[in-house]
């Protein structure tokens, strides 16, 4: 009902928020000119440890007109000549209030120097640990638009390896796993593909193929400075963003004096009973007599030994599996940044970052097809690794009335799996199983583990490579005004994006008439000493290099599926570019206490595409591969406005409407078709898809305690249209127009839902418990919640000829009602312990042919440990356990009671040192 | 600046390690493209009547991927030099002396519909020893598949009673020499050559056509398959013949009207014929009674095929067939009982 009342209301709301806009454009109209100014430049730092403080706010005493401290404490602000009282305040800091004369047309650089209030924040051994915090929210404080950050500092306050594990902790944030670690982000109830990923303010390609959604375990944590969620946009920022925009900013240098710090860690594995270990290094300084030259490298090289017990079933085809998994990831990263201060008025910077995730991965299966009473023994053997890499170049210059940003970038996401090989063994064996208590399956197969009762059934080696690039051009023009008493900045810019994407596979299936010996004779001793605590036996799986070395020594007795091959790999294989065009017009216009945004983003995409198009004869035999291309294209008008009232020094109010949309994935568009006639699943795009559209409502008040800390609370409102969804249809038929071919085949497309409305609650809670006696007062707590509720309309499963325009409702897929994190600390001058929780609830992951094939993800908790203790004032020791209650991954069909997969990792462990040799200290 | 620089190199390092994968117990297949050529038997089981006085085995090259990318099925790619083949007979069934069974032998390919290698005198060493089984020949280059053919006593084993035990002779590949050819035989493929008992069902047997109860018992079963054989008249029909081969039952009507056919620059005068050709699933042999199973394909009007089924028993008394047989497309079914004779 709210949603509804809300829906009648957003047409009005729009009209109301562009008739504000076009005021505020037409009060522009009448402003004063900045002829003659003062442009104001420094440095905010600490007055102790020099650490720069991001987010500092500087205000003009007395007149609307202040500005941020970015990232690294720089700010610039034009004002009007004369005398001034310049007040920069940064949470946990006492307030600095500096007089200025200021001569006309001059040039004014300030370092400015904050004492801390909190007498942690005076401590050098604790201070990069709070320090963190209190920079991320002072940004997140002063930001114009709804935003969290996540400092370094923050990130290695908690467990977490890669940037989405550290996004889990952030109001609003779900992840997607993937064995066990985190992969995907989930913003505010919706699916990955509704949030973009940026890096240093630019948007990265995808390393996977169909996808734009970045995993975000490609990238180490290590290599970054800060995230940044904005979960409200303005019109300077892409406007391809429902769920939020994640902005991943990588380090700058800070000081003249030689920098380094790292860190060397070993771990271990409780499943797989194996080491992990990883390192971390950088140095950064800043060069030359005026520190005009800042040098940053990091490194970083993290390996995991890990694996996961899991059992899945698909209950229509009375099917069970036992999977046992065996990995090997690494993750290492290398970034550097390079600037130049020319002067007080012009920079230029060069940021690079390549970081690459491989993924070694070891799968050994039963799979029992109880009505075919057949077994089938398999292991797959694959090689998958995942770079990211992109080079940012840009320059800032402020000249007399204006200043000029312009940025040119490159990036490329490349997935390379140069093998992926799968051998699988049959054995004609009946068996049964029941699922009864959802837990573990009760299952009856006889002698299944004996390996001399399986036959060669096939062998599948393939491999693929996917590439995406971006290659960006964009610069802003931002020119200060006055109107009466306020003040504002007018911005306008444009931004070209050129992508290129591609696609290709090779897929080589085997098989053999005779010769081939039975399972035993490839077999090796069991990689586990238990499976699933013992309630299963593994046997003894297929070695795979054993397999491949008679596979080398007898060819003669192995036949290529020529056929098969051809089709897949022109299936698969596409390649697609990707032209947008954007402009923006905005200002931010400071009205006392209230700080207006608003403005238009307009963008506009082409998009063309070469793929392949399998045509299937009558019969069934492949007739012909014809080349396909398509192309589409598609424009957006995207009016945004946001507020910030500051209703007391440490409270604001702010609300956001915004127009914003979300693209569709490549591998949905394009009509090329997967086809896997052996697990029955055919993926086929859909180039009628369209972008889906949506109108996003924030209203969020947040007040800030002194001593660092905030209580938030939120409500957002998103109205989408043609939203995606990914569809399954259950035993339908290929193709799903004309002449049936292939019967009884699960096909998954991406198709445009009618509408979705989707409404949430945001809270947020953190602060030092110092208010409590004794040793409690140096207790600590971070915890959030977010409710979502969604509901999206889609043409009904139960539609046919007869009444086709059938619709039904359900919720959003990726849209988990509860999400939320709670974390206890306790932090004196030397030891920092924590136990932190996070809450991912349940939500929709596919959706099936009818509500009870409909595959849902089962809420999971996880709970982490970490704790740290100071040696010295350089040195600090740190150890950290995970998921310390073997939650395991669950999913189910429908209902919970039909289970569809449970996995579990078991925990790990790392203990390492951290060092920060600043040589000045 | 020493120490700094000996930093940047730990992290270079560092960075180095990481690239570094380690691929434990990797063992990568040969590529397709590097794959070698497999020559192997083209069937796994042949199969003539116990007078015939030869039976062939025919060796072949594995389709490869299309190097021109035309054929996306795949297709042979000849060899480009001349290798020979080496082959032995692995098993002997019911055939007391091979070598008393089993006279010459010869292999020839295919140059042309109308002409073979040994029309052109091309020699391709074939040998055989039926004493000790072992034999080879030459897979010439250029050539996709060949032939091998056996010269067999036709009385040898042509007896006058319906045998119990199976008789049947299985060879298997053995080797390959190729001096520069990457090409390998399948040796784990066997092909068993089968005598079929002409005193059993296998053989050709005729429907007496003097017979209208029969003739229209004929045109019900098949006519549910077949347009033509629905419109059949008596009159028009010179012969109909159900002839059941190792794998195959062919339904053969010949027609008075005769059309003139070239073949091989010869032009000649035959009978029109309507054929069917179904496959066998079941069929009892080495006996006098029993049952089959046969499916058939009918093409329909899109291309597609819908599959229809033969069913029933048979009973041979003296030189007659009694076949009791169910004919199922989709949901229709015809069930019918001939007389045939040899």
């Amino acid at each position: 009902m709210f949603l509804q009342v809300l829906d009648q209301k957003l047409f009005c709301m729009k009209q109301v928020v562009i008739l504000s806009f076009l005021l505020l454009l037409s009060s522009i109209g009448w402003a004063q000119p900045f002829n003659e100014y003062v442009l104001l430049k420094g440095v905010v730092d600490d007055a102790k440890n020099k650490s720069k403080l991001g987010g500092a706010s500087i205000q003009i005493k007395g007149a609307n007109n202040g500005t941020i401290a970015d990232l690294n404490g720089a700010f610039s602000l034009y004002t009007k000549p004369g005398t001034i009282q310049l007040e920069i305040s940064y949470l946990g800091y006492r307030d600095t209030v500096l007089e200025l004369q200021l001569e006309a047309g001059a040039v004014r650089n300030l370092q400015i120097h904050l004492s801390s209030s909190t007498p942690e924040l005076n401590s050098v051994v604790i201070a990069g640990y709070l320090q963190g915090q209190a920079k991320a929210l002072n940004q997140q404080k002063n930001a114009d638009n709804i935003r969290n950050i996540i400092s370094s500092d923050q990130i290695g306050r908690f467990p977490d390896p890669n940037a989405a594990e550290a996004l889990q902790r952030v109001p609003g944030v779900n992840i997607e796993r993937d064995q066990g670690e985190g992969r995907y982000v989930l913003v505010r109830g919706l699916a990955p593909q509704f949030t973009n990923i940026n890096i240093n303010g630019e948007q990265i390609p995808s390393p996977e193929a169909d996808v734009r959604f970045v995993a975000l375990d490609a990238i180490p944590s290590d290599q970054l400075a800060s995230i940044e969620v904005s979960k409200t946009l303005s019109p300077d920022m892409d406007g391809d963003a429902v769920g939020g925009s994640v902005n991943l900013i990588t380090r700058m240098a800070q000081s003249k004096l030689p920098h380094i710090n790292g860190s060397i860690a070993g771990g271990y594995n409780a499943i797989m009973k194996q080491p992990n270990w990883q390192g971390q290094l950088q140095f950064d300084q800043r060069l030359g007599k005026k520190e005009k030259l800042g040098i940053l490298l990091n490194g970083n090289y993290y390996l995991n030994q890990l694996g996961s017990d899991n059992w899945e079933q698909a209950p229509n085809d009375k099917e069970l599996e036992l999977r046992d998994y065996e990995l090997t990831r690494t993750r290492s990263g290398l970034s550097g940044t390079i600037d130049y201060r020319f002067n007080n008025r012009h920079e230029i910077y060069f940021r690079g970052i390549y970081s690459r995730f491989t993924d070694r991965e070891w799968r050994r299966r039963y799979v029992f097809i109880t009505e075919d009473e057949e077994v089938e023994k398999l292991t797959k053997d694959r090689f998958e690794s995942q770079s990211i890499t992109a080079v940012n170049l840009g320059g800032k210059h402020r000249f007399n009335g204006f200043y000029l940003n312009y940025e040119g970038q490159y990036s490329s996401g490349i997935q390379n799996t140069p093998y992926d090989h799968e051998v699988a063994f049959i054995a004609d064996l009946p068996s049964s199983y029941s699922v009864t208590g959802g837990k573990f399956p009760q299952l009856i197969a006889d002698g299944y583990t004996n390996s001399s009762k399986y036959e060669f059934d096939e062998v599948a080696y393939g491999g693929s490579y996917a590439k995406d690039q971006n290659a960006t051009v964009k610069f802003e023009i931002g020119i200060p005004y006055r109107t009466g008493a306020s003040t504002g900045t007018l911005k306008f810019g444009a931004k070209a994006r050129f992508k290129q994407k591609s696609y290709t596979i090779s897929n080589d299936v085997y098989g053999a008439d005779a010769g081939v010996p039975t399972a035993d004779a490839f077999d090796e001793a069991p990689i586990k000493s238990e499976f699933l605590k013992g309630r299963f036996d593994m046997g003894r799986p297929i070695n795979m290099g054993r397999f491949n070395r008679f596979f080398n020594a007898n060819p003669g007795l192995f036949e290529l599926d020529v056929e098969s091959k051809s089709i897949d790999e022109a299936l698969e294989s596409f390649d697609a570019k990707e032209n947008v065009v954007a402009g923006f017009l905005m200002t931010r216009h400071q009205f006392s206490k209230l700080v207006l945004t608003g403005g238009f983003r307009f963008e506009h995409t082409d998009v063309s595409y070469n793929s392949k198009d399998v045509l299937i004869d009558a019969a069934g035999d492949l007739e012909a591969i014809r080349p396909v291309s398509g192309t589409s294209s598609y424009s957006f008008l995207l009016p945004q406005v946001q507020a910030k009232y500051e209703l007391s020094k440490y409270t604001n109010l702010r609300a956001s409407v915004a127009s914003s949309y979300a693209r569709p994935n490549f591998g949905e568009i394009i009509p090329a078709q997967e086809i896997n006639r052996e697990d029955r699943v055919a993926n086929l795009g859909n180039p009628s898809l369209k972008p889906t559209s949506a109108l996003n409502l924030d209203l969020m008040l947040e007040h800030y305690f002194g001593n660092v800390g905030i209580a938030s609370a939120g409500v957002f409102y998103k109205k989408l249209d043609d939203f995606i969804y990914r569809r399954v249809i259950f035993n339908g038929s290929y193709p799903l127009t004309g002449t049936p071919i292939i019967p009884r085949i699960d096909i998954i497309q991406a198709q445009n839902g009618n509408t979705a409305n989707l409404v949430g609650l945001e809270f947020a809670f953190q602060r030092k418990l110092d208010f409590l006696p004794g040793y409690l007062s140096k207790l600590s707590l971070y915890t959030n919640y977010t409710y979502t509720h969604s509901k999206a309309t889609i043409q009904s499963r139960d539609a046919d000829e007869t009444k086709p325009d059938a619709t039904e409702k359900f919720r959003l897929p990726g849209q988990a009602t509860h999400v939320g994190n709670l974390a206890l600390a306790y932090e004196n001058k030397k030891l920092v312990v924590r136990i932190a929780a996070n809450f991912n609830g349940e939500y929709l992951s596919e959706v099936g042919g009818n509500s009870s094939e409909d595959l849902y993800i089962k809420s999971r908790m996880q709970l982490d440990f970490s704790g740290s203790y100071a040696v010295s004032q350089r040195f600090r020791l740190f150890a950290e356990a995970l998921n310390l209650t073997n939650q395991p991954f669950e999913s189910y069909f429908g209902s919970k009671s039909v289970v569809a997969q449970r996995e579990f990792y078991r925990s790990w462990a790392r203990f390492g040192l951290k060092f920060d040799l600043g040589f000045g200290k | 600046m020493k120490n700094n620089l000996l930093l940047l190199s730990s992290l270079f390092m560092l960075f180095c390690i990481g690239c570094d994968k380690k691929n434990k117990d990797l063992v990568l297949p040969v590529k397709p493209e590097k794959f070698p050529q497999v020559i192997r038997f083209a069937d796994e089981i042949g199969g003539e009547l116990e007078d015939s006085d030869e039976f062939s085995i025919d060796l072949t090259l594995v389709d490869r991927v299309d190097p021109e990318g035309e054929e996306l099925g795949g297709k042979v790619v000849p060899l480009q030099q001349d290798v020979r083949v080496f082959f032995t007979v692995s098993d002997n069934m019911g055939i007391d002396d091979l070598a008393s069974y089993i006279k010459a032998g010869t292999a020839l390919y295919e140059i042309d519909a109308c002409t073979s290698s040994e029309d052109e005198g091309i020699d391709l060493d074939f040998q055989f020893d039926p004493a000790t089984g072992n034999g080879s020949v030459v897979f010439p280059k250029g050539v996709e598949e060949m032939e091998l053919v056996f010269e067999v006593d036709e009385d040898y084993l042509n007896d006058a009673v319906l045998n119990e035990e199976e008789r049947a002779i299985e060879f298997k590949l053995v080797s390959v020499d190729a001096a520069t050819e990457n090409v390998v035989v399948n040796t784990a493929l066997s092909f068993t050559y089968e005598v079929l008992d002409d005193e059993g069902v296998h053989g050709a047997w005729e429907l007496d056509l003097e017979n209208t109860a029969q003739f229209a018992a004929f045109k019900e079963l098949f006519g549910l398959v077949n347009e033509d054989i629905a419109a059949l008249n008596l009159a028009d029909v010179e012969k109909i013949e159900i002839t059941f081969e190792l794998e195959e039952v062919k339904v053969l009507v010949e027609l008075k009207e005769t059309e003139l056919l070239d073949e091989c620059g010869e032009t000649e005068e035959v009978n029109k014929v309507i054929e069917l050709e179904l496959e066998l699933e079941e069929l009892s042999t080495l006996t006098s009674s029993g049952e089959l199973e046969a499916t058939g394909e009918l093409e329909l009007e899109d291309g597609s095929l819908l599959e229809y089924v033969l069913a029933g028993e048979f009973s041979i008394l003296d030189n007659e067939l009694k076949l009791e047989l169910t004919n199922e497309l989709e949901e229709e079914s015809v069930t019918a009982e001939l007389l045939l004779t040899r």
